[in-house]
C-alpha cells in the first residue's frame, strides 16, 4: 500500500473535478466495504480517495407513481431493503438485497458501490498479474475456473458479482451519471460492459463519472417478480449463479416479463430471445421448462464450469413457477 | 496415601504411540457413583464464561508489552525455488525497522529434519524468507516490500500422484515419497479372505486438503529478561514449545517460560514450537526489545499447516450372511513440503472385525504447505472411504448397513489383539437408530420422489483418546479454605479451567467459587501433555482428584490431631469434618487451614497407569438425514445424531460444546471447505475466508446427542475418554452416506459441492 490523499468534496463537481484529473489514479469511495479489500490486497494503488460521504443528496430514496423510485447512491443496502415501496413493490430487489453479503456489509455497503464493485475472480484478487490487471495472461481461461463466466467471457472470463443489479435489470433500471461537465441517463442495461468492449472495467464509466442515482419505473399492480439466488453455502457468500425475473400477469397468461441471470456472464445477464418468449407465455410447467431450456444457448463454458448451465436453467424453471403459482 | 512409583507409559497420542518414563499415582479411589455425584457430570456453567463473554480475556493475540516491536514474515511468492541473493538494505534504511533477519544472518538451526529455520531452498509458497522487526506491523509491512530477493525458480509439483511418478521434479534429493517406500500394515490373508467372499466392493475415494483456521490466528510475545526467556503463545503445549525453543537456542529449559492462557481455538496445528516463535526470540535478543508476531489469515492457509489430502483405493470382501473376509487399502496423501504424516488406514484396520487385512500407504511430498495432525488425523479421511465402502457392500449383499456393522462388530483390538475396557457402540447404534427414524429411511436409494430428496446415512466411530501418565496437578489450599490447581496442561478452548475445577470441588466438597485453576505455565506447573489426541481431560482429570483426596486426607489427619481423636471417627462432609457420634465435634475447611497454615497445604497429584493388556477406545456412531436439491445439486444437512461411548461425562455442556463443534467442522470438510492450488502456477487461491469456505451458522443442523456410557474405571479415577476428535471423525461419512442414500449415486470425493452432485445425477 503506498499513500494516498484523502479528498473530501463537498459537491459533485468537485468530486468530479477531483477524480477526473488524469495525471493520477482516483478512486471515488462509498461506503468502503469493496474498495478498502481491494487496497489492501493491492489491487488498486490510488494515489487518491475521494470520499463521497459528504456530498448532499446522495442519501435519499423517493417514490412517485409516475417515476418510480429514485435511489440515491450512497443509499445503504439495508436501508433500500427495510424501505416500504420497495417491500411492496419490488419484491426482486428486495429479495436480491437480503441475499446480498452479510448483515455487516449491507449495513456500510452502497448500492451505488455494489452496482460498481469489482469482480471477484481469485486471480484479479491474489497476487497474479492477469490481463485485467494491466498483465498479458488470462489465469482462469485454463486454470481454476468453477466459478468464472460460460458466457460473454473473453479474453477475460469474470462473473459480475452483484445481485441487486441483476434484480434491478429485470426492472428495466437506469443510473444517472454526473460528471463536472453535467449529468446523463443511461439504461442500466447499458451501463455494463463485457470484456471484449474494456478488459479493464466493468461498466462504462470515465473517470471523473460519478452515479449519483439510480431509477426504477413504476410497476403495475398485476407484477410479480422474484429473484433466486444459489450460493454453495448458507451465508456469506457471492451467487455461483441467480435467476432474477419480473412478470406482469393477467390470468393464466403472462404479459410480458424479463428475466436476467448472474453468476453467468461479465456483466449481468439477459437474453433478448427469452424476454420476448416470456411475452404472452401461457402459464403451464411444460411452457416454463422448455423456456427455460432456451436460456444460455450461445454459452461455452470452460472446463469446470458446465454445470452452471443446468442449474441456471433449473432455477429459472423454479422461479416461474413459484411467481405465477396462485 | 500418596503412593506413587515410575512406570513405562505406552498410549496414543494423535496417530502415534507416545512412549516416556512417568511417575504414577497407585492410590486407589471408590469408583464415583453418578447418582451421587454434586458438581461432576453436571451442566456446570464456564468457569471463563464472563471473561471470554465480556471481552476482558486476554487472549496471546492480546497481549501488550511495553516497547514492544511487531514482526512481519517475508515468505516465498513461488511453490518452488531458491534464493539466488538476498539484499535487505533498503528495507532496513525505513524509519522504524529495528532488525531483519534472514538466511544470511541467522543462525543455521535444523527444522522440519533436512530444512533450516531459515533455508534458501524454498520448497513451497509461504516458505520463509525473511523476518523483520519493527516499531508497528505497517513498518514492518512496508519493509518485506523494499527487501530486493533474486530467486531462482525451480519446477515444482502440487500434486501427491504427479509427484510419485519418477520423473516429477523432486523436493529432497532422495526423492517425494517419503521413507522411499510405503509404510505397510498386514493381518492374515487377504487373497485367501476375497477367495472366500461371495461379494467383493472395489472403489477409489478421494479427501481434500483441509485447512485448520481456528479464530485466534497463530502468535507469540516473546521477552528477553536478562538470558531468561518468556514467551506467550498461542499453543496447544507449552512443554513442546519450551523444549523446542530451549533446544535450538541451547538454553536451559529453566530459563524458559511460556505460558498460555486463553485460546481461540486450535485443532491440531499448534501443537508444536512454530517457527515464527523461534524468530521473534532471536530478534527479540538481538534488538533488545520484546517481540510481537501475529500471523494473518493468508498466511494461516498457507504456512501452518493443514490435514493431508487422500486418495484411498479400497477393496472389501463379505460373505453372503454379512461377514468380513477382507479388507484392502492402497492409499496416498501429500505430506505437504516437509515431513509430516499423511496416513489413514487406522479406520479399516481397527473398527470392524475382519481376519484378513492389507494396508499400504504413502506419503508424498509435494510443493505446498506442510500437514499437521488436525483433529483426528488419518480417522475423518479414512472413515470416509472405509464406510462407503461398507455401504457399497452391504448393498452387494442385500443387507441392512446397520445390520452389516452390527454383524462385524468387535470387542477386541485386532491390530494390538488385546480387549477393549469397554465398548458400548451396540447401545449407541440403538439408541440413535431409532432418534433418526433409520428405519424410515428411503429405500432403495434415490427413491423421494424429489426434486427435494431426502436420505439418512451413518458411520461409526473409533478412536484412542484414553490419555495416560505424566500428568501431574499441584493442588493448593490457602488459609481461607480457597483452593489453587496448577498443572501444566493448558485450555484451548475446551473448557478444561472448567472441568478440573468441578473434579477438585467434587471431592473436596467446596463450591466452584472457591476453585482456582492456573494452566498454560511451565515456570510454575508441573509437567502435562499436550492439548491434543482428545487426551486432555482423561489424562489431567484424574490427577486433580489424586491431588484433592489427598488434601481431603490431610485435612482430615489435621482435624484429628486437632481435635484429639482418631481419623476413624472422623467423617468429612460438604467441607466440614465431624467427630461421629453423640457430643458431635466439627471444623471447617477453613478453620483447619488456618490452624495448618500454608505450610503444609500442597499436595501433587498423578495421573495412575493405564491398565495393562488392554485398549482403551472411544466409540460412537453418528446418523445424518440430508436433504438434496437435485434440480440444483445443493446438500443440506437438517439433522445429526451422535451416539457415544466416551466414559464419564465430566460437564455436558462443555461435551456438547465439543460435539457441536466436532459436527459443523466436518459438515464443513464434507461440503464446503478445500485448499484450492492453481494447476498451472501452483499458488494456492483459497487464503481468505471467503473462497477459502467455512461453514456458517445457516449450514448448521440440528443435533442430538446421547451418551451411553458411564465412567470407566479401568481406566482411571475418573473414567473418562476425549470427546474432542471422535466429534468429528464420523461426521463426513455420514453425510457422504446420506447423500447416497437421498439420491442413489455415490460422491466419491470430498467435499460434495453442487456441481459434483448434479454432474452425478446427469451420468
Ligand atoms: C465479504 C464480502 C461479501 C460480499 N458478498 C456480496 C454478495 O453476495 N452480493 C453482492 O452483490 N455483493 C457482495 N459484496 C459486495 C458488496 O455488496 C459491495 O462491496 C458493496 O455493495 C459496495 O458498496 P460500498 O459503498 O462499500 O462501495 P465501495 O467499496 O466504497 O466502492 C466500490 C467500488 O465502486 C466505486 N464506487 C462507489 N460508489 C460509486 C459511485 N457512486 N459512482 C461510481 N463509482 C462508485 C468505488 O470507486 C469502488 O471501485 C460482498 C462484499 C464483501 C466484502
Ligand atoms: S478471468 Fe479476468 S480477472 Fe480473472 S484471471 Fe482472467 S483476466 Fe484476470
Amino acid at each position: 500500500m503506498r499513500y494516498f490523499d484523502y479528498i473530501q468534496p463537498e459537491n459533485i463537481k468537485q468530486a468530479s473535478e477531483s477524480a477526473g484529473r488524469d495525471w493520477r489514479k482516483a478512486l471515488l469511495y462509498a461506503g468502503g466495504t469493496d474498495l478498502l479489500g481491494l487496497i489492501k490486497n493491492e489491487v488498486e494503488s490510488p494515489a487518491a480517495l475521494i470520499n463521497l460521504k459528504a456530498i448532499p443528496g446522495l442519501n435519499g430514496i423517493e417514490y412517485s407513481e409516475r417515476e418510480g423510485l429514485t435511489i440515491g447512491a450512497l443509499v445503504k443496502l439495508s436501508q433500500l431493503s427495510a424501505h416500504e415501496v420497495v417491500r411492496e413493490k419490488y419484491s426482486v430487489l428486495e429479495q436480491a438485497l437480503k441475499e446480498t453479503a452479510s448483515p455487516q456489509l449491507r449495513n456500510m455497503g452502497t448500492i451505488g458501490g455494489n452496482l460498481c464493485q469489482r469482480p471477484r475472480c481469485w486471480y484479479f484478487r491474489g497476487d497474479f498479474h492477469c490481463l485485467r490487471k494491466g498483465g498479458d495472461i488470462c489465469y482462469a481461461v485454463d486454470g481454476e475456473n468453477k466459478y468464472h463466466c460460460v458466457i460473454g467471457g473473453g479474453p477475460c472470463f469474470i462473473v459480475h458479482p452483484s445481485d441487486p443489479a441483476v434484480a434491478l435489470l429485470t426492472l428495466d433500471a437506469g443510473v444517472t451519471i454526473a460528471s463536472a461537465k453535467g449529468t446523463k441517463r443511461v439504461a442500466l442495461k447499458d451501463f455494463f460492459v463485457l470484456p471484449e468492449d474494456d478488459i479493464y472495467r466493468e461498466n462504462i464509466l470515465q473517470p471523473g463519472e460519478i452515479v449519483t442515482h439510480i431509477h426504477v419505473p413504476p410497476v403495475s399492480e398485476k407484477t410479480v417478480s422474484g429473484y433466486i439466488k444459489f450460493r454453495e453455502r448458507g451465508a456469506w457468500d457471492f451467487a455461483v449463479v441467480s435467476v432474477a425475473a419480473t412478470l406482469r400477469i393477467n390470468g393464466d397468461t403472462i404479459i410480458d416479463g424479463k428475466a436476467a441471470f448472474g453468476g453467468v456472464a461479465p456483466k449481468p445477464w439477459q437474453e433478448e430471445k427469452i424476454n420476448q418468449k416470456l411475452k404472452g407465455l401461457s402459464v403451464k410447467p411444460g411452457n416454463f421448462e422448455s423456456l427455460s431450456a432456451e436460456v444460455l444457448k450461445e454459452a461455452e463454458p470452460l472446463n469446470q464450469n458446465a454445470f452452471k448451465l443446468p442449474l441456471v436453467r433449473n432455477l429459472l424453471k423454479r422461479l416461474l413457477v413459484q411467481l405465477t403459482a396462485s | 496415601m500418596a503412593d506413587s512409583k515410575i512406570i513405562k507409559s505406552k498410549y496414543f497420542f494423535e496417530e502415534d504411540f507416545t512412549e516416556e518414563l512417568a511417575e504414577v499415582s497407585a492410590n486407589k479411589y471408590a469408583d464415583w457413583n453418578k447418582k451421587e455425584l454434586k458438581v461432576v457430570g453436571k451442566p456446570v456453567s464456564r468457569v471463563d464464561g464472563y471473561d471470554k463473554v465480556s471481552g476482558s480475556a486476554v487472549f496471546t493475540f492480546d497481549v501488550i508489552l511495553p516497547n514492544m516491536a511487531h514482526a512481519k514474515t517475508l515468505r516465498c511468492p513461488h511453490p518452488h525455488a531458491k534464493i539466488k541473493r538476498i539484499n535487505t538494505k533498503k528495507a532496513e534504511k525505513i524509519p522504524g525497522v529495528l532488525g531483519i533477519l534472514t538466511y544470511e544472518n541467522a543462525p543455521k538451526i535444523s527444522w522440519y529434519g533436512k530444512s533450516f529455520l531459515f533455508d534458501p531452498h524454498l520448497r513451497y509458497e509461504g516458505d520463509e524468507v525473511a523476518f523483520v522487526a519493527a516499531e508497528n506491523e505497517r513498518i514492518a509491512e512496508q519493509a518485506l516490500k523494499l527487501i530486493e530477493v533474486d530467486y531462482e525458480i525451480l519446477p515444482f509439483v502440487t500434486d501427491a500422484a504427479e509427484a510419485m511418478k519418477k520423473d516429477a521434479p523432486k523436493l529432497y534429493d532422495d526423492g517425494n515419497i517419503r521413507g522411499g517406500k510405503p509404510s505397510v500394515y498386514e493381518r492374515g490373508d487377504i487373497d485367501k479372505g476375497f477367495e472366500e467372499a461371495s461379494a467383493v466392493a472395489e472403489q477409489t475415494y478421494k479427501t481434500q486438503v483441509e485447512i485448520h483456521n481456528p479464530t485466534e490466528p497463530h502468535c507469540s510475545v516473546v521477552n528477553w529478561d536478562g538470558d531468561y526467556l518468556t514467551i506467550w503463545d498461542s499453543t496447544q503445549g507449552v512443554f513442546s514449545v519450551r523444549d523446542r525453543v530451549a533446544d535450538v537456542l541451547k538454553l536451559p529449559a529453566s530459563r524458559v517460560r511460556v505460558i498460555k492462557k486463553y485460546m481461540g481455538g486450535a485443532f491440531g496445528a499448534k501443537l508444536e514450537a512454530g517457527k515464527y516463535t523461534v524468530m521473534a526470540a532471536l530478534l527479540a535478543r538481538k534488538i533488545g526489545r520484546p517481540v510481537r508476531i501475529a500471523l494473518d489469515r493468508r498466511e494461516m492457509n498457507l504456512s501452518v499447516g493443514n490435514r493431508p489430502d487422500s486418495v484411498q483405493k479400497l477393496k472389501g470382501g463379505a460373505t453372503k450372511d454379512g461377514r468380513l473376509t477382507a479388507l484392502y487399502q492402497y492409499s496416498y496423501g501429500a505430506a505437504g513440503a516437509h515431513p509430516a504424516g499423511a496416513g489413514c488406514s487406522w479406520a479399516l484396520r481397527t473398527m470392524y472385525l475382519c481376519p484378513n487385512v492389507k494396508t499400504e500407504e504413502y506419503t508424498v511430498y509435494i510443493n505446498a504447505g506442510r500437514a499437521r495432525p488436525f483433529r483426528a488425523p488419518g480417522h475423518v479421511q479414512g472413515f470416509f472411504a472405509l464406510e462407503a465402502l461398507i455401504d457399497e457392500l452391504a448393498e452387494k449383499i442385500g443387507m441392512d448397513p446397520l445390520e452389516f456393522r452390527i454383524k462385524n462388530h468387535t470387542d477386541r483390538d485386532q491390530v494390538f489383539d488385546a480387549p477393549y475396557t469397554s465398548k458400548l457402540l451396540l447401545d449407541a447404534y440403538r439408541v440413535a437408530a431409532e432418534a433418526i427414524g433409520w428405519k424410515n429411511r428411503p429405500q432403495p436409494a434415490g427413491s423421494d420422489a424429489g426434486p427435494l430428496k431426502r436420505g439418512i446415512g451413518m458411520s461409526s466411530q473409533i478412536w484412542w483418546g484414553g490419555g495416560g501418565p505424566p500428568a501431574y496437578a499441584t493442588l493448593k489450599l490457602n488459609r481461607d479454605g480457597s483452593v489453587r490447581i496448577i498443572a501444566g496442561s493448558q485450555d484451548i478452548g475446551t473448557g478444561t479451567y472448567t472441568i478440573l475445577a468441578q473434579v477438585a470441588s467434587e471431592v473436596l466438597e467446596i463450591p466452584m467459587e472457591k476453585v482456582e485453576v492456573l494452566l498454560g505455565d511451565t515456570a510454575v506447573a508441573p509437567y502435562c501433555g499436550s492439548s491434543g489426541g482428545s487426551t486432555t481431560a482423561p489424562s489431567v482429570s484424574p490427577a486433580v482428584r489424586d491431588a484433592a483426596e489427598q488434601m481431603k486426607a490431610k485435612l482430615l489427619s489435621g482435624a484429628a490431631a486437632h481435635l484429639n481423636v482418631s481419623e476413624s471417627q472422623l467423617v468429612y462432609r460438604n467441607g466440614v469434618i465431624h467427630t461421629k457420634g453423640k457430643n458431635k465435634k466439627s471444623m471447617t475447611i477453613r478453620e483447619i487451614a488456618r490452624k495448618m497454615g500454608e505450610r503444609v497445604l500442597v499436595t501433587t497429584g498423578k495421573r495412575e497407569a493405564n491398565p495393562d493388556g488392554y485398549a482403551i477406545n472411544s466409540f460412537g456412531v453418528q446418523f445424518a438425514e440430508v436433504e438434496v436439491d437435485t434440480e440444483t445439486g445443493k446438500v443440506s444437512v437438517k439433522k445429526i445424531v451422535a451416539a457415544y461411548d466416551i466414559g464419564r461425562v465430566l460437564n455436558p455442556k462443555t461435551l456438547e460444546n465439543q460435539i457441536h463443534g466436532g459436527i459443523i467442522q466436518g459438515l464443513g470438510f464434507a461440503l464446503f471447505e478445500e485448499r484450492i492450488i492453481d494447476r498451472n502456477t501452483g499458488k494456492v487461491l483459497t487464503t481468505n475466508l471467503h473462497d477459502y469456505k467455512l461453514p456458517t451458522v445457516k449450514d448448521t443442523p440440528q443435533i442430538d446427542i446421547r451418551i451411553v456410557s458411564k465412567g470407566d474405571s479401568k481406566i482411571s479415577n475418573t473414567g473418562v475418554k476425549g470427546v474432542g476428535e471422535p466429534a468429528m471423525i464420523p461426521t463426513p461419512a455420514a453425510i457422504g452416506n446420506a447423500v447416497y442414500n437421498a439420491i442413489g449415486k455415490r460422491i466419491k470425493s470430498l467435499p460434495i459441492t453442487p456441481d459434483k452432485v448434479l454432474t452425478a445425477l446427469q451420468s
